[in-house]
């Protein structure tokens, strides 16, 4: 089991098992296009908060093995996190169809806002491979930051685009207080001793 | 402490996870009465047709008739419907209000 749990493709398969229902359901014309949006933005957010939650938790309880686990493979959840937002905005653009439609409502707040989420997430999952890592250095973690402002749009979008908060807040204030928790915590555990 | 704030935090997720609407938006509520009173939602796309939108898709959100279509302006919209009097309530694209009727 373990084994198989631990295989790199093994974890890309859990990571687009949503992806590979939502698009089958589409291709067999269960799913409109439009309906598509919401599902697969919703994985993108869902994603994207998961792996930005891992470092706080780390920080938060400490070492635990499940973490661990976990935070070895964030890349491959910021990396699926991108996947789910390209295939939202491809379905966008089958939704809308034509390009002047699409001009005619980029500016409107719940769709800029996606469009720059998306632009600062394309660098990120461009970045997130070894070759960049080793080519990128310290650099690598400062271009990895870009993921906070591209997390305060993506809610932004979510907020605007429905015209409602509930839904999106669900979401984000987890992530919200898990931020602000390690940064409250970070002075306790700046004074105990090393390796308590 | 170390356990605190575990503990705070998946109170606050439990909280905050129902407050979710189901299916509802909460755009707009119509409260028309009961559904044998209304018009029928081919009724609705006939008349918009006719005026000159297109027509997408539609359904029923919070008592009304929700479309989704292009106005005869050519705006990309999601807008409301009274299901009782056809009226149009409210128009907005993507969440970005458009219209509103006072009252709504």
């Amino acid at each position: 089991m373990r084994t198989i749990l631990n295989n790199k493709h093994v974890v890309w398969l859990l990571l687009s098992v949503p992806a590979i229902l939502l698009v089958s359901g589409w291709w067999q014309g269960r799913i409109d296009s439009m309906d598509m949006l919401h599902p697969t933005g919703e994985w993108s957010a869902r994603l994207m908060i998961f792996a930005m939650a891992l470092s706080p938790l780390l920080a938060i309880l400490g070492p635990k093995r499940w973490l661990n686990w976990l935070v070895a493979r964030r890349r491959a959840i910021g990396v699926a996190a991108f996947g789910y937002a390209l295939v939202h905005l491809i379905f966008y653009l089958i939704d809308m169809g034509n390009l002047d439609d699409i001009l005619a409502e980029w500016l409107a707040p719940g769709i800029w806002t996606g469009w720059a989420a998306f632009a600062l997430m394309l660098p990120l999952a461009l970045t997130s491979n070894d070759a960049s890592m080793r080519w990128l250095r310290a650099g690598w973690k400062r271009l990895q930051r870009l993921v906070y402002p591209a997390a305060l749009l993506t809610m932004l979008h979510w907020f605007w685009v429905h015209n409602s908060y509930a839904a999106a807040l669900a979401h984000f204030v987890p992530l919200g207080l898990l931020l602000l928790a390690r940064f409250i915590k970070k002075p306790f555990l700046q004074m105990k001793p090393q390796g308590v | 402490m170390r356990k605190l704030i575990p503990l705070a935090l998946t109170a606050t997720v439990v909280a905050v996870l129902p407050s979710a609407p189901a299916s509802a938006t909460g755009v707009m509520k119509c409260n028309a009465g009961p559904q044998s009173g209304w018009q029928t939602q081919d009724v609705l796309k006939a008349k918009l047709i006719k005026e000159g939108w297109t027509v997408r898709k539609s359904k029923v959100d919070g008592g009304c008739y929700e479309v989704y279509g292009t106005t005869p302006e050519g705006d990309r919209v999601e807008a409301y419907f009274h299901p009782v009097t056809l009226e149009k309530l409210y128009v907005a694209r993507r969440g970005q209000v458009l219209f509103r009727k006072p009252g709504y």
